[in-house]
């Protein structure tokens, strides 16, 4: 996929990149607004990673020059004001999805890994990881040609999972994709214990190989 | 004690010494004027008998005096008695009564024959008159108190309404709120110093805390930026190969106090947004329902800590913003679990508009008066110390009473809507 990443700040910049471009992945970066103007009249991207606070420009205005341009570029919004305003009115814009400042890799991965797929595939799409087949919009899980049962938090974990694979993700970045940031689970890392248990044994049963590995005091990666 | 009050009470008490005491000086004045006069008229009708007996050389008869009373009486072998006024009664034949009277004893001498003789007047016309008197002059002190009562109580609460006023307001004085001082114009210098004093300290205070308040928001938000960057470098880092077991327990550590600082920024953000009113999207809750859906959200929690619910619904609706809702209940729930026993409960029950969250915990009370306060926490608390800070001042936004107490090892917080 193709990724427009516009933000600021070169430590963070950098960081995203790296955590991107693995995979072949095309990654561009625009360090202000100007430039990030005429990338986006020259170019198509199937995400736009848009910091709001630009030293010289509101990101707003990106979101109204695409809107003009009628670019159907995937939209995500990241930015240190919890704002609620801020989200509504991006949204409004034509935004896919907000995602405040400070956040893990992995969930700004597995976000853009959603609005490409929304995009490419208009809504109706197959996450595909060797034998392990998931319909996004059905919500099912199958291994092979077997229907795997899963949980809302296992199907979750294993789309999240997939975004990711080959990274390491860490137990706090799990809890928050699972529960959001509204509980407060610093101290209740075994239920994502609990969870990655159950799923394992549920695609290992259903006949998948064993893809999840516990990285000891870190978290878990998900690699063939 | 009220300053008109006080100061009625010193008035009054001041007027009705000096009327009283001059309602006296007059009585006994008048008194003394009249019985003066009296005496005068008992000195005429002496000098008249003398004359009469100089001249006739016998006593005039007694029925020859009118209104006065004239007795003689022969002294035989006796001293002379002293000339003296005395007071008597006198007996009216017309009115066929007893009346208080004033008498003259006096001595006239004829030939070598000694007399004494009484004269006796009437006094019941001046004792009339200086009762008269009296009764005016307590009249008098009567209808001046209770004027003087009711012109102070209506123009000093009439003066004093500016102060009354300003001091409504400066009662209501709240920092966060925008709405200015309206100060009622006032003829009176003192009042209009005050006005404008407790208006520039109030706008001068207003600065202060806008100024406080923006150093808050904009210091949290430039720190969001560096976290971000520390969290991306960690979850770069992680992906290096070569990592050991030590490493990856310290940067988990290093993870956490991260994400615990972030959290602190954005509770500080949330505070500061709460106090400038900046969320304004209200809407109609069913708070019963958000309470459920927290409880189920919150369901493998409860589990874990093997911790009992009980709960109590009733419909509630609210008006208020879904994003602190969320907050407040998130906060209330939170705290009830993490501050509680391995097998403990929770209660919360919802009625008659009022939501109590009640959980077991350690057995001792929290200082019910500094619960609500920023950083106040447990020593063995990992929270932020700003949960219940936020709790607090959402439920002031919305004017809702919270309130804690502790009650034989459950920890209670109510909400009163």
């Amino acid at each position: 996929m193709k990724i427009l990443l516009i933000e600021d700040e070169a430590a963070l910049r950098d960081g995203i990149i790296a955590y991107f471009t693995e995979e072949g992945n095309i990654c561009e970066t625009a360090d202000d607004y100007a430039s990030a103007l005429t990338k986006i009249n020259i170019y198509n991207y199937d995400c736009i990673v848009l910091d709001l606070t630009l030293p010289d420009g509101d990101g707003m205005e990106i979101l109204r020059e695409l809107k003009r341009l009628h670019k159907n570029d995937g939209v995500l919004i990241i930015s240190a004001r919890h704002s609620l305003d801020d989200k509504l009115s991006g949204l409004n814009l034509g935004a896919d999805d907000y995602l405040v400042k400070p956040f893990h890799l992995s969930e700004l991965k597995a976000r853009v890994s959603a609005i490409v797929r929304r995009k490419n595939f208009d809504g109706n799409n197959l996450i595909v990881f060797r034998e392990i087949s998931i319909d996004t919009l059905a919500m099912k899980t199958v291994v092979g040609n077997d229907n795997v049962n899963l949980t809302k938090k296992e199907y979750d974990l294993l789309v999240y999972f997939i975004a990711n694979q080959n990274k390491v993700i860490t137990k706090s970045a799990l809890a928050e994709h699972l529960w959001g940031d509204e509980i407060d689970l610093s101290d209740h890392f075994d239920f994502i214990y609990t969870h990655i248990k159950n799923l394992r044994k549920k695609l290992v049963e259903a006949g998948c190989n064993d893809y999840i590995k516990s990285m000891y005091g870190v978290g878990y990666k998900f690699s063939s | 004690m009220k300053l008109a009050q006080k100061y009625n009470r010193v008035n009054l008490i001041t007027s009705l010494i000096i009327l009283v005491l001059s309602g006296a000086i007059y009585y006994l004045a008048i008194h003394y004027i009249l019985t003066n006069k009296l005496d005068n008229d008992l000195k005429i009708e002496e000098e008249e008998i003398i004359a009469s007996v100089l001249k006739y050389k016998k006593l005039p008869l007694p029925s020859d005096f009118k209104d006065q009373k004239v007795t003689y009486e022969e002294l035989k072998n006796k001293e002379p008695a002293e000339r003296s006024f005395s007071n008597t009664s006198y007996y009216n034949p017309e009115e066929k009564e007893i009346e208080p009277g004033r008498s003259l004893l006096t001595n006239v001498r004829i030939g070598k024959q000694d007399y004494k003789v009484t004269i006796t007047k009437s006094s019941l016309e001046a004792e009339d008159l200086v009762r008269l008197i009296f009764l005016i002059t307590l009249g008098v002190i009567a209808i001046l108190l209770i004027s003087l009562t009711i012109v102070n109580r209506f123009i000093l609460s009439s003066l004093w309404r500016p102060f009354y006023e300003t001091l409504k307001q400066l009662k209501a004085f709240n920092l966060a709120d925008k709405n200015e001082f309206s100060v009622q114009y006032t003829q009176i210098d003192e009042f209009q110093e005050l006005n404008q004093s407790v208006i520039s300290m109030s706008d001068r205070v207003r600065q202060d805390y806008k100024e406080l308040k923006s150093f808050t928001d904009n210091a949290s938000h430039e720190m969001m930026t560096p976290l971000a960057v520390i969290n991306a470098k960690l979850d770069t880092l992680i992906q290096t190969e070569a990592l050991s077991d030590q490493q990856g327990e310290l940067i988990e550590d290093v993870y956490l106090a991260v994400n615990k600082l972030s959290r602190l920024n954005q509770s500080l953000l949330l505070l500061a947004k709460i106090e400038n009113n900046l969320i304004k999207d209200e809407e109609d809750i069913a708070l019963d329902i958000l309470i459920a859906q927290k409880i189920r959200q919150f369901k493998e929690l409860f589990t874990a800590g093997d911790i009992r619910i009980e709960q109590h619904l009733d419909n509630q609706h609210l008006l208020m913003s879904k994003y602190l809702a969320d907050i407040l209940l998130n906060n209330l729930i939170n705290n009830a679990i993490r501050h509680n026993v391995q097998g403990g409960g929770i209660k919360i029950s919802l009625l008659d508009g009022r939501l109590s969250i009640a959980n077991t915990g350690s057995g001792k009370a929290l200082d019910g008066s500094r619960a609500f306060e920023r950083f106040y926490k447990d020593s063995s608390s990992e929270g932020t110390g700003l949960g219940l800070a936020i709790t607090s001042q959402i439920c002031n936004l919305y004017r809702y009473k919270l309130t804690y107490n502790y009650e034989t090892g459950w920890h209670i917080f109510t909400i009163q809507f």
